[in-house]
């Protein structure tokens, strides 16, 4: 009886959850007089019609170009976020730096720290070196290892590394780079792989640096082309709207249900043995 | 000092304020079979980490090969090392585990390949050598771990406690091959172990550590037979030595410990036999160990496996006197009197 | 360690030292500088003065901070702690023997992995516009249709929804503190007679504090930085009832180009976060339970 309590509540909960996705989905398929008549997301008369205007968006450029830009965004911006953090977690794992104490808990302290305070200053020392409406303010930062959360996931890692393992390399002659490339790496890959997974995602959801670092249209990446053509699209045109946001989901979408278990496993390990 | 000796001068290691190793010296020649053997926590495994260079004494010099390598990398120490936990590297298949150290140091492909094949040879692993360590059960791992020491092709190899994470009948098979490994290659070797037939049956000489300091060394017998304190007295053999504290009639009435190994302690139905209560009897089959007291001390007597005993009954024991050991105040074994 | 020299440590530490200094430790002090000046966007910093206190003081008087500081007080305390319970009473039903858990976790999860993008913030608008879907669901259920985002009192509820809606990450994190709690306790406290709420308050709750204060942070700092929702889905209207601190401050620096004033405002809302962060610091002496994770060892 219990089970049965529980999988209702599971079953309700989940479609509550999935609901508004559905909904989405099936609205950029249906033609726009459909999407407000009612509640079902299945479309009477499906169409394209939705995809075909929205992949043009009202504006000068195509998806394609947006989808570009966030690659070319994105992209390198994961692989120096994973090659610093790795670094760093390295560093602060392995080595007994002097003041190592103090500078882990300034890491902890950054991840708590409001980004709203250093929003402004950033913004006017990219001004100063001439970075404005290029993507370097959008990845750089992160090559320094600035968003310690990736830090921390990876040092949360290594804490349960065999320490016999690292010392059988050293025994191979290996220096503590070699080491790190050789043995360490390829053993906490599926943490690599979260940090890589979860930077990802988080810089698709970024909408606030792009908006006050990039003022051409043509560098828009899809969260501020998405934004950009729902201000200049007509407002009934609803089911080119829900196709556009469609589009902008599948790259996360695809990754994830690609990838969940990395998703899972690098956030539980952050946190409970955290 | 010639090639696979290893010579330790006043070797000290210190962890913070925790003194772990205190004024070790030793000299090991060639060939040996060096066991390390002790308590938990008498620094062992910290001495042979200070001989890999896993770890740099904080006092003392150390000598491997005739070089003082003391502050040399342990990769260039001509040491090789097993580890308890075999530390195999999951991601890379047997032969390129083995193959590893010869990578790094760049060695000629031709001669990787020639080692690895030799050493696969000598420990039957030349069916495995395309497999991943997941794939492979403990006794197995733990001929790899032996493996990638041997394609070093060491002055001295290493152990680390390298059967404690066997069950016990896969112990007793591999201490055969570790031997015949020793008798095969005739470089020198040192293991760490805790357990004591393990030392007794490898070593060409055993080491005895407590609290940071060398008890003794000897060959096993020597040790078994001739210990030189209280301590060495009743850490080898199992079960432990019997002590029962007593007064030297001939030297004063002088207060000393009386050791008397439980096979050295028999049954006898003469009226000047010690007497003695019956505890309990453990039967083993092929002997019985007999937990005895006399007069409020406890003694255990090995005997024979269907001896006719049981609790409560009363006993008298005969103590063979060319057997007992006598220990001063200090500890130390006193030179026998009659 | 075995590593050798600390050189390499602070090679390895170096791109970190050095972006905090550049791109954390700068900003964070430039920031409080600028927060004592009247500097405009629009002009080279040298034309900056310093004013004194004039941002703080003008802050304290102004009607829209005060409005901005209270909505963002009432969002925090609404979503932290319905969002928590709700991921906590998900991840208990869900920690069960269940079939198709994987699929469960999966449906609560994905919110969370879109929620915080622009696309979810745009569908959002037409699922509580007028006649779009939430309200289409209420007048099928008999109840009558809601003015989200027109009301001010309900558009709160629009964004508050949204951050609802992205539980999944919080009920992963405790699923997994809840699978790592071992199943002997429970049957020792079967074997006791106990209760399954005594169970419950008496094992779960206190294993569980450590996770509990994780999630409890972490959603803490996140709701104080919300700014996707409010700017896509109601632009802090309406009448500045969703005119969450974040919005505020991107606008007076970006908008109204007075980065003094913004300055100010997000020191305003740094203090107000390391307080809270300080205060759950301190009070999780008082309850939370760190189980001791490994006896000291044997060392040969």
């Amino acid at each position: 009886m219990r089970a049965g309590l529980r999988y209702g509540v599971l079953i309700a909960v989940g479609v509550l959850m999935l609901y508004p996705l559905l909904w989405m989905v099936g609205g950029s398929f249906k033609p726009n007089h459909e999407i407000f008549d009612s509640i079902g997301f299945i479309p009477h008369e499906p169409t394209l019609e939705g995809f075909a205007k929205g992949w043009h968006t009202s504006t000068e450029y195509t998806f394609a170009r947006y989808l570009l830009n966030t690659f070319a965004i994105i992209l390198p911006k994961v692989v120096v976020t994973v090659v610093s953090s790795v670094l760093v977690a390295f560093g602060f794992a392995r080595f007994n730096v002097p003041g190592k104490r103090a500078l882990f808990g300034l890491l902890i302290a950054t991840i708590l720290l409001p980004k709203s305070v250093l929003l402004v200053p950033q913004y006017l020392m990219f001004r100063e070196m001439g970075w404005l409406d290029t993507f370097l303010p959008l990845y750089v930062p992160s090559a320094f290892a600035t968003e310690g959360f990736f830090v921390f996931m990876i040092i949360q890692f290594m804490r349960s590394f065999p320490r016999e393992m690292e010392e059988a390399a050293v025994m191979d002659g290996c220096n503590s780079l070699q080491v790190l490339w050789h043995v360490v790496v390829p053993v906490i890959m599926p943490a690599i792989i979260s940090v890589a997974l979860f930077q990802f995602m988080w810089s698709m959801n970024d909408f606030l640096s792009p908006l006050i670092y990039l003022s051409s249209v043509e560098k828009y990446p899809v969260a501020l082309a998405l934004k950009l053509s729902i201000d200049v699209t007509e407002a009934t045109s609803w089911n080119q709207i829900l196709a556009m946001s469609t589009i902008a989901l599948l790259p996360s979408l695809a990754l994830f249900f690609a990838a969940q278990k990395y998703f899972v496993e690098g956030i539980t390990v952050g946190a409970v043995k955290g | 000092m010639t090639r696979s000796s290893v010579q330790l001068a006043g070797v000290s290691k210190q962890f913070g304020p925790t003194r772990v190793l205190g004024g070790v010296d030793l000299r090991i020649e060639p060939g040996e079979f060096i066991v390390f053997v002790g308590p938990s926590g008498c620094g062992k495994s910290t001495l042979l980490r200070l001989i890999a260079g896993l770890e740099e004494p904080t006092a003392g010099r150390i000598h491997i090969s005739g070089r003082d390598v003391t502050h040399t990398h342990p990769s260039k120490r001509g040491v090789a090392m097993v580890f308890q936990s075999y530390a195999l590297y999951p991601h890379m298949s047997v032969a390129e585990n083995m193959a590893f150290g010869l990578k790094i140091q760049k060695s000629p492909k031709d001669e990787i390949d020639a080692r690895v094949r030799r050493a696969a040879g000598i420990l039957q692993l030349e069916a495995l050598l395309d497999r991943k360590p997941r794939a492979l059960s403990g006794g197995q791992r733990q001929r790899v771990a032996i493996g990638r020491a041997i394609v070093r092709e060491p002055d001295v190899f290493l152990f680390d406690e390298p059967l404690s994470n066997l069950d016990a009948s896969l112990r007793g098979q591999m201490r055969v091959e570790i031997a015949r490994l020793h008798a095969q290659l005739g470089t020198t070797m040192i293991y760490v172990t805790h357990d004591q037939v393990e030392a007794m049956t490898l070593a060409s000489r055993i080491v005895v550590l407590n609290g940071g300091r060398i008890e003794q060394t000897g060959t096993p017998l020597e040790l078994y037979h001739r210990p030189a304190n209280l301590f060495v007295a009743g850490f080898l053999g199992s079960p432990g030595m019997n002590f029962l504290p007593a007064q030297l009639m001939s030297h004063h009435s002088q207060a000393v410990t009386v050791g008397v190994r439980p096979e050295h302690v028999a049954l006898c139905t003469s009226e000047d036999g010690l007497p003695a209560e019956v505890a309990l009897v453990e039967r083993l089959g092929g002997e019985a160990l007999a937990h005895l007291r006399i007069g409020g001390h406890a003694v255990v007597a090995k005997l024979a496996g269907d001896i006719a005993l049981a609790a409560r009954d009363t006993v008298r024991l005969q103590i063979d006197a060319r057997h007992c050991h006598f220990f001063d105040g200090q500890g130390n074994a006193m030179t026998a009197p009659a | 360690m075995i590593y050798g020299s600390r050189m390499s440590g602070l090679l390895y530490l170096s791109p970190y030292l050095l972006g905090l200094a550049v791109f954390t430790l700068f900003p964070f002090v430039a920031s409080l500088l600028l927060s004592f000046s009247d500097y405009r966007l629009q002009d080279p910093v040298s034309a900056a003065q310093i004013i004194g206190f004039e941002n703080y003081q003008a802050m304290l008087h102004d009607r829209t901070f005060g409005k901005s500081l209270l909505v963002t007080l009432v969002y925090v305390f609404l979503t932290v702690p319905l969002k928590l319970a709700f991921a906590l009473f998900i991840a208990f039903v869900l920690n069960f023997r269940l079939r198709g858990i994987g699929a469960f976790r999966t449906a609560y999860y994905l919110p969370s992995i879109l929620g915080g993008s622009v696309a979810i913030a745009v569908v959002w608008r037409y699922v509580f516009a007028g006649d779009g879907l939430l309200n289409q669901a209420f007048v099928l259920m008999g109840a009558a249709p809601i003015n989200w985002l027109g009301e001010p009192a309900y558009a709160m509820g629009s964004i508050v929804l949204l951050r609802l809606w992205q539980f999944g990450s919080a009920m992963v994190i405790f699923l997994a503190g809840l699978q790592g709690i071992p199943t002997d306790l429970y049957e020792a406290a079967r074997l006791d007679g106990a209760s399954a709420w005594q169970v419950f308050r008496r094992i779960t709750l206190p294993l569980l504090t450590p996770v509990i204060f994780f999630n409890f942070i972490m959603q803490v700092i996140q709701a104080f930085q919300e700014f996707n929702g409010p700017y896509v889905i109601t632009g802090g209207g309406p009448l500045k009832s969703t005119y969450l601190l974040p919005l505020m401050i991107y606008e007076e620096a970006f908008k109204y180009f007075e980065v003094g004033y913004a300055s100010a405002l997000s020191w305003a809302l740094f203090v107000l976060v390391a307080l809270f962060t300080a205060l759950a610091f301190r009070s999780s002496k008082y309850w939370v339970f760190y189980a001791q994770e490994r006896g000291e060892g044997d060392k040969s």
